[in-house]
């Protein structure tokens, strides 16, 4: 996928490790408490995962990269703001290793977890 | 400390903290926070660098207070409440989130209560840090998060000592600052760009805005600071001279003794405006904006506190006439483009600069630069007028690229991107433009024209850093080599010299010098002629650029 030419050679990027930085990005990002899976198939949605590529999936077509993040959220922040950072950290983090632009982060909240109820 | 003030202090430390008294704090806070805004958002390296930490918590805490303005009579539990309420509303960006889970976690220790004390406030602190560890897997250490951990550590062991809260309070800031000024250890990004964390400045803020309200300090104007001569910025370059800044009145003086700082601004606030303080080498600088009746008073003021060693002043009015006739030397004639051909929209961060672009074909320019990206829709708005579907756009800026992308991205119009990252760049790209030819071939030629040139940006630092193995310190002249920062030198000469010499310019033909608005053009001349002289057998061209924040951006082809 990410491929970049050199005098030496092609450099080529896989999904997976777009993935990882996605999803280290994702983990410090507060307001997040962990990554689920994308769909019922691979899991119930609402339990954490902890393989990257379970939360986390990069499409390329050869000229947009883009990065979904499945995310649940600690109950009693504000979603939307977490949402945000969490969009601004992967799309920084990932442009920053990769040295190309990223088209969009789409994120999904799949769930809330509830450390305290007021 | 006189009688007087003490007396107040014992008064307010006696006062118990209902609701409208932790109002009061929180509005103290808010003003405070707001006040020191730009400094917590010049800050911000972490996790993106996008400078609105300050601007977020502001606004975090406006809605915070903005729940609670309206609110009567209530105990500390139900106000703490509210508090929290509105901060999770208001919330915005990262440290926004992160203070409106501290709101909760404080207002859940005090639920029900009807006044805050010691021991109370204590179990707050804890409460707000543990809330705030909870809403993230990885914690990051020297981050807002750190400084509420060493915070709640403070409160705990003060309770020992003493049972008052606004003691406590006391004891807590100065733990704050403490953790701030230890947050670049334990974040290598921040030692890195040389900065505290934004976020934990922030807090800090926050909680010296409560206890400068309780001390009876003022919290309408920043810190009374005195800065390293070498950052003193005493030129300002403003739209408009507001009544009362006639003139600027700059003093060098050696005190007799110690100044009393918070004594000599407040003196000095009712003299005039933009205040400013420098030290360096045991001589003060004052720096202040006066009404043409007052233009004496800052010296005489100045005189008393000990030996005046320069004295310079500066009619501001007169000045300012000067930049508006150069204001009405601003229009640029643009390239007209027929229905049909390639239309080149190009972003320029100065009216000399626009001019040259302008003289080679550029059908729109974009304003901006380093520090004033254009956003995507600026640029789109530059080109979806012009009578042409066939577009290139020149960022002439790697931080430009991106929204340029997506203009190209978003627009029904052909767009070809060529990515020039520097105006020299652009301005070689623009000597291959053929407005009738084929538009991918002609941005194609235009691509590979940008390698053709090598750039050479001059600007001041503006902190003590190190980066690519170059130590700059702060308020030195720095050197960027086709983007990477090759020289650090004490004048713009050295710089451009330094930075010519590890362009191999001496392998070159042309150079070319832009000078910004911060250098005099005899000052230009007097560099160039600096050059040239270095540089015998190459071209040497001078231009206006009128860019600022950068004293020269070199071409050399």
């Amino acid at each position: 996928m990410g491929e970049e030419t050199t005098a030496l050679g092609s450099i080529q990027i896989s999904p997976n490790a777009l993935a990882s930085i996605a999803y280290h990005a994702t983990l410090t990002s507060y307001g997040v408490v962990g990554l689920a899976p994308k769909n019922l198939a691979e899991g119930i949605s609402a339990t954490i995962t902890k393989i990257p590529a379970r939360g986390v999936s990069v499409h390329y077509n050869g000229e947009d990269i883009d990065i979904d993040v499945h995310i649940i959220i600690e109950y009693g922040t504000r979603i939307t703001s977490v949402a945000d950072s969490v969009a601004g950290a992967v799309r920084y983090q990932v442009e920053k290793a990769l040295g190309m632009p990223v088209h969009q982060v789409n994120v999904h909240v799949q769930g809330l977890r509830v450390s305290n109820s007021d | 400390m006189n009688s007087d003030v003490r007396a107040r202090l014992e008064r307010i430390k006696s006062t118990p903290i209902d609701g409208q008294v932790l109002k009061k704090l929180v509005e103290a806070g808010l003003t405070w926070l707001r006040v020191n805004q730009q400094t917590v958002n010049s800050l911000n390296v972490f996790p993106v660098p996008d400078g609105d930490t300050g601007t977020n918590m502001v606004l975090t805490m406006q809605s915070a207070f903005n729940e609670i303005n309206q609110l009567g009579h209530h105990g500390v539990g139900q106000m703490a409440a509210a508090i929290s309420q509105g901060a999770l509303m208001g919330a915005r960006g990262n440290s926004g989130v992160i203070l409106s889970q501290l709101w909760r976690g404080f207002s859940r220790a005090l639920h029900n209560q009807e006044y805050l004390d010691g021991a109370a406030l204590v179990r707050a602190f804890a409460e707000a840090r543990d809330t705030a560890y909870k809403g993230v897997v990885r914690p990051v250490e020297g981050t807002i998060l750190t400084v509420a951990k060493d915070v709640a550590a403070a409160a705990a062991r003060a309770i020992h000592e003493t049972d008052n809260p606004y003691e406590i309070l006391e004891r807590v800031v100065i733990e704050a600052d403490a953790s701030v000024q230890r947050t670049p250890d334990l974040l290598p990004v921040l030692k890195q760009a040389g900065v505290v964390d934004s976020g934990g400045k922030g807090l800090f803020y926050i909680m010296e805005g409560m206890l400068r309200l309780v001390q009876g300090e003022p919290l309408d104007s920043a810190t009374a600071i005195v800065q390293p001569l070498s950052s003193m910025v005493l030129e300002n370059t403003m739209d408009s001279i507001e009544s009362g800044q006639d003139y600027e009145v700059i003093v060098d003086f050696v005190p007799r003794e110690k100044l009393n700082l918070e004594k000599f601004y407040s003196e000095l606030e009712n003299i005039g405006t933009s205040i400013q303080v420098g030290e360096g080498d045991g001589m003060y600088r004052m720096h202040i904006h006066v009404a043409t009746d007052q233009r004496y008073a800052p010296i005489d003021y100045v005189m008393k506190m000990g030996t005046i060693t320069k004295i310079g002043m500066e009619n501001l009015m007169a000045q300012m006439d000067r930049i508006n006739e150069k204001a009405a030397g601003d229009h640029v004639d643009l390239a007209n483009i027929e229905p049909g051909q390639i239309a080149v929209v190009a972003v320029s961060p100065g009216v000399g600069i626009s001019r040259v672009f302008a003289s080679l074909g550029v059908a729109a320019i974009v304003e901006g630069g380093q520090t004033m990206n254009p956003s995507t829709k600026d640029i789109l708005d530059a080109f979806e007028n012009l009578p042409t579907d066939r577009i290139i756009i020149l960022p002439n800026n790697k931080n430009i690229i991106l929204a340029a992308q997506q203009a190209k991205d978003v627009t029904v119009k052909k767009v070809y991107l060529v990515p020039s990252r520097s105006i020299p760049q652009g301005l070689a790209a623009m000597m291959h433009l053929n407005p009738d030819g084929e538009t991918e071939a002609v941005a194609a030629r235009m691509t590979k024209a940008v390698e053709d040139v090598k750039t050479i940006e001059v600007t001041t630092s503006t902190r003590t850093v190190e980066i690519d193995g170059v130590a700059v310190e702060e308020g030195h002249v720095i050197a960027l080599v086709n983007g990477k920062l090759a020289v650090s030198a004490e004048t713009v000469e050295a710089a451009c010299l330094g930075a010519l010499e590890k362009a191999k310019a001496a392998d070159f033909e042309l150079i070319t010098l832009f000078f910004g608005i911060d250098l005099s053009s005899l000052e230009a001349n007097r560099i160039a002629d600096v050059i040239r002289a270095a540089y015998p057998t190459q071209e040497i061209e001078l231009q206006d650029g009128g860019q600022p924040h950068y004293q020269f951006i070199i071409s050399v082809e």
